[in-house]
This record gives structure tokens, C-alpha cells and sequence, in this order.
């Protein structure tokens, strides 16, 4: 028996399930429902160009460094393709921008100021919508994440936390995303307007096949959504078509 | 001590129902204008009706502007008052009213004994010269209840300010008359969906999923606390959108339509419902002001939000000059998009020399 178990502990030992037994533990998911998408201009970030259902992703970016407007963009193409999805702790979130940024206004709900109870709510909310974006007030409590990131792989509901540094959220993401660099288009001394804003988005994390990607985003682009930023390019050529519709 | 904060409409002229039975058709449409403003409005009796006041008051930034905009909202004469319990806020209304929370006992004092509609217990005790509810309250609560009975001890606790409920207060077939009124079957519920009205042909199993777990977020923090969003016309940012409680009928969504004077997208992530004090100053340090003619005195050059630390300012556009409610109060404001140093890109508002942060872009 014990001879048994010290075999079952090496490494390889789990690749060695019966073929078929995870589709035959779980029959009513099929594979395609386990992933949503991301729009095209984040698609290079992610492990097949899809974001996971159950797992938990981390957007870390200071106040006004754009993770606001990357976290929402992750909601917006399975938004349109019909999934509810709920903001937990985003406070006075600006619904023209969350228009902008192709999320269907119809199938999101903010809980902009749930105080200390934000934890309860991201978990009240998780076995009932596609995605939950929370923010924290502040570093998360490790039993509270670990206890979000668990029924999110439960309820296969895709987490997106946002946080000010990535060390905020204690249990780490699958995916850990981070905005920085960034830089206002449109704007000078007195003239133009806030046009869009160029980012450079990096991902690592425990999903991210060990190898960080980073890439150069509108963050959002002149139309309100988001689209890949080329190398310096003069500030009106934001991707027309490329990001989503300004509904 | 805890009752809950009510709004109360009353409407004088529908207390009693007359020969040809309007008055309640005239009260569904009280009913149906002040659910315009708040979903949970629930009808107490003819002519009388209660919502919830903290939620309400927090969205439209206060009781007084909630009083206000019901007595709009509603086309009857109608008087509204707030205080705690539905009692005292049956009172507060007959009175138009705010009576402050906690204030209930102070309120309630030197109302005759008579507004309890017990009118037996009321001619006993004026005989004993207890005339007010305050010196009913005043007696000891073991007293009432031996000598005059448990609804009598009842009374008393809603003399007290201990309790809002009163046997008698609620017309228990008010729904049923409403919607006979209303050409309904009186005898199917009228239960709220458990859906967003309007939004789907019928609920999906993934909806029904949806609105069930953002009932338990309701009824965790409040039903305030779920927030559907919705788009509409206006210049600012705060006019052009809001959030409006989940399952309520002015949740509703409309078509995103342009409007002219808008500022191009992309649009601020957080509008800010308070906006924050800032300074601006130029190179020499002197506060910026915009001009009658909206021109700007000096270069922004640093700017201090709420008292907060000097940040440089890197990049600016505006003004943008905005002259509003034209109607009625003459406001000129001019808008400006600042980018500090730290990259950050915020909204500013400009009104009498004051400054505020009105939206930022993160």
C-alpha cells in the first residue's frame, strides 16, 4: 500500500488518468463553453486567445494608468456575445466609457460601493454571472481571495480582479496582467483633446505558459474602445475598425 | 429602535373613495408616477403610499431633493414627508415634513392621542387627561398593557418611537383594489418579475441565474446596491449616463443616441458623483480662472486635488466652454482635460473661480 502511494506521488502520475475520464466527470460542460472571448486587440495575451472560465486573472495598474479600461475591455466581447457579467467595487464607474468600450449595458450590473462587504458580493455574484470584476478597497485578505478564486473555478465564472500592484491580490492570478507606461494622445498645452492613450500591457502568471508577453495597446483608442497600438504612430491613427463599436 | 426610514406621499383628495370609485384610479397613477422615481413604492392604504427613503436619498443626493422631485413626479396634490417607522412618516407627511432620524419621540409628542384611530382608547385616556401621544408615551409600559390590552401596548410602542407598524395603518386589500383599478385580474399576484423588465422575450436559464444572484447582493447590502447602467442625452458626464437600481422600471434601457456638445469619446471610467475640490495654478503660482469671455488668465501649470500634493501638469485642452440651464439659474462652467505627470488624465470643471475634478480617465 505504501509502495502504492510514493508511485502515486511522482509527477507524471496525474497525466495517467483514463482517456475521457474528465469529460465523463463533467458531461454537461463542453470544452467550447469553458472559454469566452477577449477582444481581438487582447487576444496575444492570452494562452489560444481566450479567457478561461474558472480562473482568475489580475489587472494591476496605479489609479489613472489605464487598468480600469483594461479590466472592462476583457468583459466586452463575451458581453456582446450575451454573457452577464458584474463589477464589484468599481466606484462611480462611467457608463459612457463602459458603453465605449463595447460592453452591452443591458447585461451588466455595478455594485460600485459595497464597503466591507465586497467580498460577499463577488461571491453572491459568482455562481450567478460569466464574469465578476471586483476591486478590492485595498490588499485583499489571503482567506477571502483564495475563498473567490475557489468558487470562481467552482461556478466556472472567469474572475478579473483589479488592483493598484499585483502583490494586492495574495493568491496571484492564473494570468496576472499589468498596464504601464503609458502615454495621453491628442493633448497639448492648450489645444486638441484626450484622444487615446498608449499602453504597454504585460502578462505573466501561472497560466501564462512561463513566458511573459507584453504588447502595446490604445488603452482605449479615439473611438472609446481598445485597439493594438503600432510603434509610434501619429495620434490619429488609433484602429478604426479594430476595436469594438461604440454602440 | 430600528425602523426603517420611509418617504410617505399622501394625497388629500383620495383618502376616501366616492360614489364613482376614481379616486383609486387616480391613485395608481400617484402609485405608478412615484415608481417612476423609486421601484419599491408600496401602497399603504387609498390615497397613502411608502418608499424607502435611504436608498432613494442616497441616489439623488438627499430626502429633500427626493420630497421634491416626488411632489413633481406625482400630478395629485400630494404632501410628503420622511421620518422613521410608517407612523411617524404618515404624520411627517400630513405635516410635509423631515423629520430627522432618531427624532421620532420628539415628533410624535404633540400629536393628539386621537391619530392612533383608536377612538376608544383616545376618549379613556383624554378622560385621564392624556390628550398627547407624548404623555402616553410618558406612562409605564406595564401599566398600558394591564389596563388596557395588548393593541393598546402596541400603541404605546408607537408612542414610544419603538415600532412603525400599527394594526389598522395598512389597508391589507389596497394591491387587490389597485388592480381592480387598474382593469387587472384581482386575484393574480403582481409579484415583480424576477427579471429585468423589458430586456428579453422571455427569461433565459442564465438570466434567471443572473437576476437570483443579484437579489442576494440586494438583499445583502441593500437594494440600492445594484446598479444597472443607462445612457442618455447631456453635456456632462454625470448627465449623460446613470446608474439606476437594478429591477426598477427606470432601468429600462434606452438607445445610445448622440447629442450635441458632448466632449468626443474616449469618455471618463469614473464619473464622480461628489466631485472634488482641486487647485489650479499657473507657473507663478496664481490660481487659473477662464473668463466671462471663457478665455483662461494664465498656463496651468500644477495642479492639488483636495488639498492633496502638487502634481505638474504636462498636458492640457479646454476650455470648453458650457452655459446651462438657461431656464432657469444662469451657470457658466468651462471644462477642461488635464494630464498630470503620473500620466493620469482627469476632467476638470471650472464654475466662480472654483475648480472641481469631475471625471477621471483610468
Amino acid at each position: 500500500m505504501f509502495a502504492f502511494r510514493s508511485d502515486a506521488e511522482s509527477p507524471q502520475r496525474p497525466r495517467e488518468l483514463p482517456v475521457g475520464l474528465a469529460a465523463r466527470v463533467r458531461p454537461t460542460t463542453p470544452v467550447a463553453g469553458r472559454t469566452m472571448p477577449v477582444p481581438p486587440a487582447l487576444r496575444p495575451l492570452f494562452p489560444d486567445g481566450v479567457l478561461r472560465r474558472g480562473t482568475t486573472t489580475t489587472v494591476a495598474g496605479l489609479p489613472g494608468q489605464g487598468a480600469t479600461t483594461l479590466a472592462l475591455a476583457l468583459l466586452s466581447a463575451a458581453s456582446q456575445s450575451g454573457s452577464w457579467s458584474a463589477a464589484v467595487g468599481l466606484p462611480d464607474p462611467g457608463v459612457v466609457a463602459v458603453a465605449e468600450l463595447g460592453i452591452d449595458l443591458r447585461r451588466v450590473v455595478f455594485v460600485p460601493h459595497p464597503g466591507s462587504g465586497w467580498g460577499e458580493a463577488a461571491g453572491d455574484l459568482l455562481p450567478g454571472v460569466d464574469m465578476v470584476l471586483v476591486r478590492p478597497p485595498g490588499r485583499a485578505r489571503q482567506t477571502v481571495a483564495r475563498h473567490l478564486s475557489a468558487r470562481a473555478r467552482e461556478r466556472q465564472t472567469a474572475l478579473v480582479v483589479l488592483v493598484d500592484h499585483v502583490n494586492d491580490w495574495p493568491e496571484g492570478g492564473d494570468l496576472a496582467l499589468s498596464v504601464g507606461a503609458i502615454e495621453w494622445e491628442g493633448v497639448g498645452r492648450g489645444h486638441g483633446y484626450l484622444q487615446g492613450r498608449r499602453a504597454q500591457v504585460r502578462v505573466s502568471g501561472r497560466r501564462s505558459a512561463g513566458r511573459p508577453v507584453e504588447c502595446s495597446l490604445w488603452l482605449p483608442a479615439a473611438s472609446g474602445g481598445i485597439a493594438t497600438a503600432e510603434e509610434k504612430e501619429g495620434p490619429g491613427s488609433p484602429g478604426p475598425g479594430s476595436g469594438p463599436e461604440a454602440a | 429602535m430600528d425602523m426603517e426610514r420611509l418617504v410617505v406621499v399622501w394625497c388629500p383628495g383620495l383618502q376616501e373613495e366616492g360614489p364613482r370609485g376614481e379616486e383609486a384610479r387616480r391613485f395608481v397613477q400617484v402609485v405608478a408616477g412615484a415608481g417612476a422615481l423609486c421601484p419599491w413604492v408600496h401602497p399603504v392604504r387609498l390615497g397613502v403610499c411608502a418608499l424607502p427613503a435611504r436608498g432613494p436619498a442616497r441616489f439623488f443626493g438627499g430626502e429633500e431633493v427626493v420630497v421634491q422631485r416626488l411632489v413633481e413626479a406625482v400630478e395629485e396634490d400630494a404632501l410628503v414627508g420622511v421620518a422613521d417607522g410608517l407612523f411617524a412618516a404618515v404624520l411627517a407627511a400630513r405635516s410635509q415634513l423631515i423629520v430627522p432620524p432618531g427624532g421620532t419621540v420628539e415628533f410624535l409628542a404633540p400629536w393628539s392621542v386621537a391619530t392612533l384611530a383608536r377612538p376608544e382608547l383616545a376618549v379613556t385616556l383624554q378622560r385621564l387627561g392624556i390628550t398627547t401621544l407624548g404623555r402616553f408615551a410618558d406612562l409605564p409600559r406595564a401599566h398600558v398593557s394591564d389596563r388596557f390590552g395588548a393593541d393598546a401596548a402596541a400603541c404605546h410602542q408607537v408612542a414610544r418611537g419603538e415600532s412603525g407598524e400599527l394594526a389598522g395603518l395598512r389597508d391589507r386589500a389596497i394591491e387587490r383594489r389597485l388592480r381592480v383599478a387598474r382593469g387587472e385580474d384581482p386575484d393574480v399576484g403582481t409579484e415583480p418579475p424576477p427579471y429585468q423588465p423589458g430586456f428579453f422575450g422571455g427569461a433565459s436559464a442564465a438570466d434567471t441565474r443572473a437576476a437570483l444572484s443579484f437579489a442576494r447582493v440586494q438583499e445583502r447590502l441593500g437594494v440600492d446596491a445594484v446598479l444597472i447602467g443607462r445612457v442618455q442625452g447631456g453635456r456632462d458626464p454625470a448627465d449623460q449616463s446613470t446608474l439606476v437600481p437594478w429591477g426598477s422600471p427606470a432601468a429600462a434601457i434606452d438607445a445610445v443616441a448622440p447629442w450635441p456638445g458632448r466632449l468626443p469619446p474616449p469618455s471618463p471610467t469614473h464619473v464622480l458623483r461628489v466631485p472634488l475640490r482641486v487647485e489650479v495654478v499657473d507657473a507663478a503660482g496664481v490660481a487659473c480662472a477662464v473668463s466671462g469671455r471663457g478665455l483662461l488668465n494664465g498656463e496651468p501649470s500644477r495642479l492639488s486635488v483636495d488639498g492633496g500634493p502638487w502634481e505638474p501638469i504636462v498636458a492640457w485642452a479646454g476650455p470648453w466652454t458650457v452655459t446651462e440651464r438657461w431656464w432657469s439659474v444662469r451657470r457658466r462652467r468651462a471644462r477642461f482635460q488635464v494630464v498630470t505627470a503620473d500620466g493620469a488624465a482627469r476632467l476638470l470643471c471650472t464654475e466662480r473661480a472654483q475648480w472641481w475634478v469631475e471625471a477621471l480617465y483610468d
